[in-house]
């Protein structure tokens, strides 16, 4: 009782920051589900790759799914959004009203980005004149910052894994 | 096809053994002798790729080609400080990398010019500047820009210059997914992962005609092996400089007090995308696909990333595009 308690305040804090509650995701990899968001957590089942999921919630480097023997809590990293085939829009973009966004064809003209037309692209000298001009000093990025409320923190680069 | 092999082999290593000692800041020997081993891993596996083909390195050694071409021309802006044409190639000095990085970037937006928001794009060098500081290069000038193009991509060129679409912009749902996708760019730039390929196209390029002057006439094995040379190293070296560049990139962002997952999210978002959609179609054909890149760094971070306090995401704070 306690312990399911204690899982619906997780979920109903973590699941409205991001709007995954419901959203279909499928393992990239085989990993332990935990019962709680933290490796050493007992464990609660186990993903193989491809398994399909129902993302319930977020909660740091964690998320909550459940798959079809098993709830629990498994690496960000370990998963991807969407089913297996990985086509067609999210729940999430759906939801967002995101859909379609990245297809909107432009109407300015704009030739494309493909291999070929950046070859034959010419130097744009106005337009790298404006890019300049946007140019932000450090000291007015760290404002901006401050006034997010970001602090910057010191954390190593991770190594190649093999 | 054996026999190819082995005489494609022995051309290059005696090659690579000649241009040893001309090199310097630069290990030619090594660009050499990797070109070899990527050459002969593609014979040996029969996939071969004609070279007309190969994509240019990636992401920005695309528009790199035209760019550099463009700096020994007459088309080379007066305003650059530093004429592109007489790079030190071997050791370039940061300003020749700035200029030349302009070059490029200017290219870019002679395909796709800057979305005319300044809002926008005042917001995205400020974040980007702000990932910037976190990295080992952060006195660079870091220039960001979102460029007119619903394709999904993001450029980065050597110097500090970083492009990304307003197609991948509007794939993005909050402040530190955008922080991700910035410092997977100044990752390369600040790996020199751009410059490190050009220097090698220019080494090897100079180095053949040399050679083809030398000895080479007539052989068209070697001039074909040493002529694509930058190429078919470039391509193997880029996906583990991608693969570097996101584990960086996701690092920057969470030194900058972001979410650490913003660039993992962008990855888990282009993974949904239909392939035969042109709209990805280079961003796939110039980096390693998305659920691979999610996978390594799932690897690479394990629970190393455990202890590091909650990012913020700021998904109230991004700009909104009309």
């Amino acid at each position: 009782m306690k312990n399911y308690l204690k899982n619906c305040l997780l979920i109903g804090l973590a699941a409205p920051i991001l709007g995954l509650a419901g959203e279909a995701g499928t393992a990239i990899k085989a990993d332990v589900l935990r019962a709680e968001p933290f490796a050493d957590a007992k464990t609660a089942g186990n993903l193989n790759k491809n398994d399909s999921v129902d993302i319930l919630g977020k909660k740091g480097a964690w998320l909550q799914v459940k798959s079809k023997s098993a709830s629990g809590w498994v690496r960000i990293l370990s998963v991807k959004r969407g089913g297996a085939s990985g086509s067609g829009n999210s729940v999430a973009d759906i939801a967002s009203g995101r859909a379609g966004t990245g297809k909107v064809v432009s109407t300015t003209g704009i030739r494309g980005l493909s291999a070929e037309e950046l070859k034959a692209a010419k130097f744009n000298e106005d337009e790298m004149k404006k890019m300049e001009s946007h140019a932000v000093s450090a000291s007015d990025a760290q404002k901006f910052a401050s006034a997010g409320g970001l602090t910057s923190t010191q954390l190593a680069y991770l190594k190649g894994a093999k | 096809m054996k026999k190819q092999y082995s005489t494609l082999l022995l051309s290059l290593l005696i090659t690579a053994g000649l241009l040893a000692s001309q090199a310097n800041a630069l290990d030619l020997n090594k660009v050499l002798k990797d070109a070899v081993k990527d050459k002969v891993e593609e014979v040996k596996n029969g996939s071969e790729t004609p070279l007309e083909k190969i994509p240019d390195a990636a992401p920005i050694a695309t528009p790199a080609t035209p760019a550099a071409s463009a700096a020994t021309t007459a088309e080379a802006p007066a305003t650059t400080a530093i004429p592109t044409n007489t790079i030190n190639w071997k050791n370039p000095s940061q300003d020749e990398e700035i200029a030349l990085g302009r070059n490029i970037t200017g290219s870019l937006l002679g395909a796709a010019p800057l979305v005319k928001d300044d809002a926008l794009q005042k917001y995205v060098n400020q974040v980007g500047r702000w990932v910037a500081s976190q990295s080992e290069r952060a006195d660079l000038p870091w220039k960001f820009g979102v460029i007119e193009s619903a394709d999904i991509n993001a450029f980065a060129a050597p110097g500090g210059y970083v492009l990304i679409t307003k197609g991948l912009y509007q794939k993005m749902t909050n402040e530190a997914q955008l922080a991700g996708v910035l410092g997977h760019e100044i990752a390369h730039v600040v790996k020199k992962h751009q410059l490190k390929v050009l220097q090698k196209q220019q080494l090897l390029s100079s180095g053949s005609n040399w050679l083809k002057e030398k000895f080479a006439k007539g052989n068209k094995l070697a001039d074909k092996a040493i002529g694509s040379g930058a190429e078919i190293s470039a391509r193997s070296l880029d996906k583990d400089a991608e693969f570097e560049a996101d584990r960086m990139g996701m690092v920057l962002a969470a030194r900058a007090g972001y979410d650490a997952y913003g660039l993992a999210e962008v990855l888990q978002t282009i993974g949904q995308a239909n392939k035969a959609d042109s709209s990805v179609a280079l961003l796939f054909k110039t980096h390693p696909a998305p659920d691979d890149r999610l996978a390594k760094l799932g690897d690479s971070a394990g629970s190393k990333l455990d202890n590091v306090k909650t990012g913020k995401t700021l998904e109230n704070r991004l700009y909104k595009l009309n």
